[in-house]
């Protein structure tokens, strides 16, 4: 069956009536499951080519659907709706309300590069799935995962810094994702932590999420980098004509 | 200049995670370089390699801050090589020397941005990437370490554990898979041949190169905390006591997820996780705390003793 065509055979797409006649022959029972028919008509035509404008998407034209990165990949093992494959193929063809199926999920890409090294097309499906993630974001199909905001805080206090303080950013994370720093395993291991470790440590340890770490004469680094993601990220809202998108919206308000 | 003598002074970038959780990697891997006789001189005024999240938002950010190191490296010290014992660092690094050969989008935008931090822009080539796994097999070399052995490993049993970073893409490590005498990226075998020199027994172990989820460790702790539970079971199923690691993200999410499996699966596994620095170390004759044991999440101080090490 091509893949395309899997959705026809989701249990909520099949029908079975317990009493159905046709020309006089009863059908019913398990012989009468019929398939709804349909037809696809809300196309996305942009897609591939939006996705393809944000980073790691760039090769994604390049898939013929081997199905190498999906065989290789870590997620799909422990989750079988994680599939690569299904996904840059319902990309190309436009498929989108397909792909919104999965969205929650998309984002749970481990970054493992099983995929990359099996793709004998180098299509490096680990960046098509940042993209894609990326994607269905900035589109306003997710909230941000948690992933993202994790690499938010992340590049914030490295573009700050220029380093990272690991306890300051698992704070961050934690307060920006509403979620309790104080769970049970967490405390369990910063008490297995302090068991061993030598007061000189921790005192480094304590002083370092009062001071951050910084390397020193990053300020003109920092600056650079800080006009360098403003310019990229105008220039994907203007690849996936967020401008446009809310100019709409806006009129539509309106009226 | 051959190899063994090049890898003997080089420049030392530890990364962020040396200085965090990772501390016990970069004791024990200074420790081993000082009674191998290897001199590490650190990359000043070092800065993030961009590690698994930058590049989640701009990979030619990460481009840029990998860099920036090997710049210093090359253009403020002078130096031609640069080991980085953390896989991010190692990975970021090779992965932007690549990148700056191979795509001019990507030299561009380094080429602007160092301009305005004000540093000399690096150019593809200036410098050697290796990991701590090249620096003690290419200077030394297994028998160079096995004659130097004083307290032999010879009992232990180890999985050696070497993650994504070490080998994945395959294009951005042109020196591997090159033959005899290369490392592999399909079976990776460095951490091997030294921990078996310094007289370990390895197993078989068929997750080498399985991700631990360490991208995702606190974003999606539940996929991490299956992962490793994956890992810790193949490995104790191996006949492992031991797991090496090379890696300070693989190390602590071992360790974090090993508890966390305890607490929120009820699964316990009872295996120890120790960087390959610190095995080597204390076969070197350095005492446990020397090589950071004591640092550690999971604690293998008895079983060491046992051992007759530490």
């Amino acid at each position: 069956m091509p893949i395309h065509e899997k959705s026809l055979i989701r249990p909520e797409n099949l029908t079975t009536h317990d009493e159905l006649v046709m020309d006089g022959v009863d059908v019913s029972g398990h012989w009468s499951t019929f398939i709804e028919t349909r037809v696809v008509k809300d196309y996305n035509e942009d897609m591939q080519e939006e996705i393809a404008a944000l980073p790691g998407g760039e090769h994604i034209h390049r898939c013929w659907q081997c199905g190498s990165c999906t065989n290789a990949c870590t997620v799909h093992a422990i989750n079988p709706d994680f599939n690569p494959r299904y996904w840059i193929y319902l990309i190309r063809m436009g498929y989108e309300s397909e792909l919104l199926r999965d969205k929650d999920i998309i984002w749970q890409c481990v970054s493992c590069n099983k995929c990359t090294y099996a793709c004998p097309r180098d299509v490096f499906p680990e960046g098509v799935m940042k993209a894609t993630a990326h994607w269905l974001e900035k589109k306003g199909h997710t909230e941000k995962s948690p992933s993202m905001h994790f690499d938010e805080v992340f590049t914030e206090q490295i573009v700050k810094t220029g380093k990272i303080e690991e306890s300051r950013t698992i704070r961050r994370f934690f307060s920006r994702t509403g979620q309790a720093l104080m769970q049970p395993w967490m405390i369990e291991m910063v008490k297995r932590m302090l068991k061993g470790l030598p007061v000189s440590l921790l005192t480094r340890m304590g002083l370092a999420t009062l001071i951050a770490p910084r390397t020193s004469d990053w300020s003109k680094a920092s600056a650079a980098l800080e006009e360098y993601i403003d310019e990229q990220h105008e220039k994907q809202a203007q690849a996936l004509s967020l401008a446009e998108l809310v100019e709409t919206a806006k009129q539509d308000v309106a009226a | 200049m051959t190899t063994k003598d090049k890898y003997k002074k080089v420049a030392y970038y530890p990364g962020c995670a040396l200085e965090g959780t990772g501390h016990a990697y970069n004791r024990s891997t200074k420790a081993v370089g000082k009674k191998l006789g290897l001199e590490l001189v650190e990359v000043k005024d070092w800065n993030c390699c961009g590690a698994m999240e930058v590049k989640n938002i701009d990979p030619k950010i990460q481009t840029y801050l990998s860099s920036r190191v090997m710049s210093t490296a090359a253009n403020e010290m002078d130096m031609d090589v640069v080991m980085a014992p953390c896989n991010g660092c190692y990975h970021n690094l090779k992965k932007a020397e690549y990148d700056l050969a191979n795509d001019k989008e990507s030299a561009e935008v380094v080429d602007r941005l160092s301009k305005k931090a004000g540093h000399k822009t690096y150019e593809s080539g200036q410098v050697e990437t290796i990991h701590a796994l090249d620096w003690i097999k290419d200077s030394i070399g297994e028998e160079g370490l096995a004659a130097r052995v004083k307290n032999s490993l010879s009992g232990i049993k180890v999985a050696n554990y070497y993650g994504c970073m070490y080998t994945r893409p395959r294009h951005i490590f042109p020196e591997k898979d090159q033959g005899p005498g290369s490392e592999s990226t399909s079976k990776p075998h460095f951490m091997d041949d030294l921990l078996a020199a310094a007289g370990a027994e390895n197993v078989d172990f068929p997750l080498k190169t399985a991700c631990c989820g360490g991208a995702h460790t606190l974003s999606d702790s539940d996929t991490s905390t299956k992962l490793v539970l994956n890992i810790l079971k193949a490995a104790k199923l191996s006949g492992a006591d031991v797991i090496a690691t090379e890696c300070p993200t693989c190390h602590s999410g071992l360790e974090m997820h090993q508890i966390r499996a305890e607490k929120m699966l009820g699964e316990t596994v009872d295996i120890k996780i120790l960087y390959f620095t610190q095995l080597l170390g204390m076969a070197l004759g350095l005492k446990a705390k020397k090589v950071g044991v004591h640092e550690n999440v999971s604690d293998s101080m008895k079983f060491l003793k046992e051992k007759g090490l530490g």
